[in-house]
């Protein structure tokens, strides 16, 4: 047993030297470290809830139209102004746009049909679309003095887990575990490097006529991939600032997310037959790997064929514990899944990696 | 009677359909370097595969140091060194860290990579990469390699391959110092002085089979022509005469030959062991 130790151990010791002398895995590394965090800490860290809303209303904007509960309104002096400011053409820029007539007030409260404009732009959400309409009517029944045609219903507001209303999941907190993502996915890429120069220059062949086994030399290239990829999450996570939040959590998902990139690093590793296919095959793992990391900026976006990738689990657990503080039971269903996909990838990995160095 | 280091009998191994080693057999007795002859692709490195546990047999059995492969692999790779074709050095390691790393998989402890480095002369260059060392350089680090752990049986395919003339007489010189330290040797090469020279036996493998197994000196003996060739000048001319020398009256020719006036030059020839390959394989080694 210690015999084993000893040889996995000295091929640890020598992948490190051969990681640390390689200027390309140095740079990528630290690189990708410096950038992500760097640009963590540049993202915005609250949410502006606030819709802002142009106004042209002859005469100035009346008292009925003043700013509050997420409303602010902006009034232009002319329909002219206003348009330009939703098109983007104008000095000043609005997503929403009210054009409201000459004589809005006297059409209303008489009763003559009168149109108001609701100017959008178009990455204006259907939703604020049908508010705005919503709000242009209540408006009219104000103006006009009387009761909306239905008496109003009585609401009940219910928020199920922890009511974000104020305190919505800021882009540096979405971007964040997209970050942790991509440096495990770089790990992928180092690894497979590591691996394919191996074979490529046949030194595994060198290796495996010593009594080193052939599981000797797997079990030493999973531990520095995986403690290569793991060690990096971490420092990550640690100098972004959300460890603390669910520390124990966000360990042991790293530790799954480490072993996952290491089993498709160890594929793409054996698969590839020089750089440009070491690339290739890494991009093949590493494109659809990161499709749930954007889902994540897109709540309740993710589709049911993106929650069964490999990586969902991954993504869905750093979100829930870093920005919703979920603990090991809640998030039991994705470390689950996660723990299954890392069996498959590592299996895969290692097959893959056993069949390549026996074809020498 | 000395117990041979390496027994191999009926061993055989196909990639697919493509039968690469068929019913070999042979032994290397301890100190006893046996050359491997043959072309690309005749199976020697099949054969040294299996020898070595990189490849397990599909028919035959591999005895070495009185172990057998590939069952008792690992006792027996702790015995042996292996010095391969390709030059599959870890090039952004020293040449001392290449050592000692290979002494480490063999769990050594302690070793004395100067003492190696010197053997091949590169102890000045120990803690240079061997990325920055030179082709000769390279290969003399792979025979070093081989030695690490004072191996009992030696396998080394084409270790003078396209290297300098020092060179190649640098690592002639090593594998004769570990033959008569007492280890096996199976040397693999294309160079047919060489194989000649060092080797105290020669195996022709011509696809996948042994064609013959001998020392070079008994097959040269008993394959080819011997002759005398003696040049002479009589007057303007310049005469020559060969004289096979397996011929009853050949010390008579010679003798004739070599009392007439102007006698320019004699040579002896035999055949090489090219020759003889050639003439069991029907085509050449390369």
């Amino acid at each position: 047993m210690s015999r084993r130790l000893g040889i996995i151990g000295a091929i640890i010791r020598k992948d490190l030297v051969a990681f640390t002398r390689d200027r390309f895995y140095v740079f990528i590394t630290v690189f990708g470290l410096i950038i992500y965090i760097a640009m963590y800490w540049f993202l915005p860290n609250s949410v502006d809830e606030t819709i802002e809303a142009g106004i042209y209303w002859q005469g100035g904007s009346p008292q009925v139209l003043s700013s509050g509960d997420g409303l602010e309104f902006i009034t232009f002096d002319t329909p002219e102004a206003l348009e330009a400011a939703v098109d983007g053409s104008g000095d000043e820029s609005v997503p929403i746009g009210l054009d409201f007539p000459n004589g809005f007030v006297e059409s209303v409260r008489s009763g003559r049909p009168t149109t108001v404009r609701v100017l959008l732009t178009t990455d204006v959400p259907d939703e604020y679309r049908g508010a705005m309409t919503s709000f242009v009517r209540e408006l009219a029944f104000l103006v006009a003095g009387t009761e909306l045609p239905v008496t109003q219903l009585d609401t009940t507001e219910v928020i199920l887990g922890e009511d974000r209303a104020g305190d919505q999941v800021s882009l540096r907190e979405k971007m964040g575990p997209m970050f942790v993502f991509f440096v495990l996915l770089i790990e992928t890429f180092a690894l497979a490097t590591l691996v394919a120069t191996e074979i490529q220059a046949r030194t595994v062949t060198a290796v495996l006529a010593t009594p080193t086994r052939l599981s000797d030399f797997l079990a030493a290239k999973a531990i520095i991939g995986t403690v290569l990829a793991f060690g990096e999450a971490l420092l990550l996570v640690t100098l972004i600032g959300v460890l603390g939040t669910s520390p124990l959590v966000l360990i042991i998902t790293l530790l799954l997310g480490a072993l996952l990139v290491t089993g498709f690093g160890l594929i793409a590793g054996s698969t590839g037959k020089d750089f440009i296919g070491i690339v290739f095959w890494s991009m093949v793992f590493m494109i659809p790997l990161a499709i749930p990391s954007f889902a994540v900026l897109f709540p309740g976006s993710a589709a049911d064929w993106v929650r069964v990738l490999p990586s969902y689990g991954l993504i869905d657990s750093i979100v829930r514990a870093t920005a919703y503080g979920d603990g090991l039971v809640e998030l039991s269903g994705p470390l689950l899944l996660l723990s299954g996909w890392c069996v498959i990838a590592f299996t895969g990995g290692l097959f893959a990696l056993r069949r390549k160095v026996a074809s020498l | 009677m000395t117990e041979p280091a390496i027994r191999v009998e009926g061993l055989r191994y196909a990639y697919g359909t493509a039968v690469a080693v068929d019913d070999v057999s042979f032994s290397v007795a301890p100190g006893e370097i046996l050359g491997f002859l043959g072309p690309n692709g005749a199976g020697k490195s099949t054969t040294i595969k299996m020898m070595t546990g990189l490849l397990d047999p599909q028919a035959g059995t591999i005895s070495v140091l009185g172990m057998t492969m590939p069952s008792e692999k690992e006792t027996i790779q702790a015995q042996i060194g292996v010095c391969f074709e390709e030059k599959n050095l870890y090039l952004n390691m020293t040449g001392r860290e290449n050592l000692v790393f290979f002494a480490r998989l063999f769990g050594i402890k302690r070793i004395d990579p100067e003492a190696l480095l010197r053997r091949v002369d590169l102890l000045e260059r120990a803690d240079d990469r061997a990325a920055d060392y030179s082709k000769g350089m390279r290969q003399r680090l792979m025979v070093a390699r081989s030695l690490v752990n004072e191996p009992r049986v030696l396998f080394l395919d084409e270790p003078t391959d396209g290297l300098d003339p020092v060179s190649s007489l640098a690592i002639r010189r090593i594998i004769q110092e570990e033959a008569d330290r007492g280890a096996a040797v199976v040397l693999t090469t294309h160079d047919m002085l060489e194989a000649d020279k060092l080797s105290d036996r020669v195996a022709f493998i011509h696809e996948g089979r042994i064609l013959a197994i001998d020392a070079p000196e008994t097959l040269k003996l008993a394959h080819g022509e011997r002759s005398v060739r003696i040049r002479s000048r009589n007057g303007p001319e310049i005469e020559e005469v060969v004289i096979p020398l397996d011929g009853h009256d050949a010390e008579d020719q010679i003798r004739r030959a070599v009392g007439v006036e102007g006698l320019m030059t004699i040579h002896t020839e035999e055949a090489t062991l090219e020759d003889i390959f050639i003439e069991f394989a029907g085509r050449g080694l390369r």
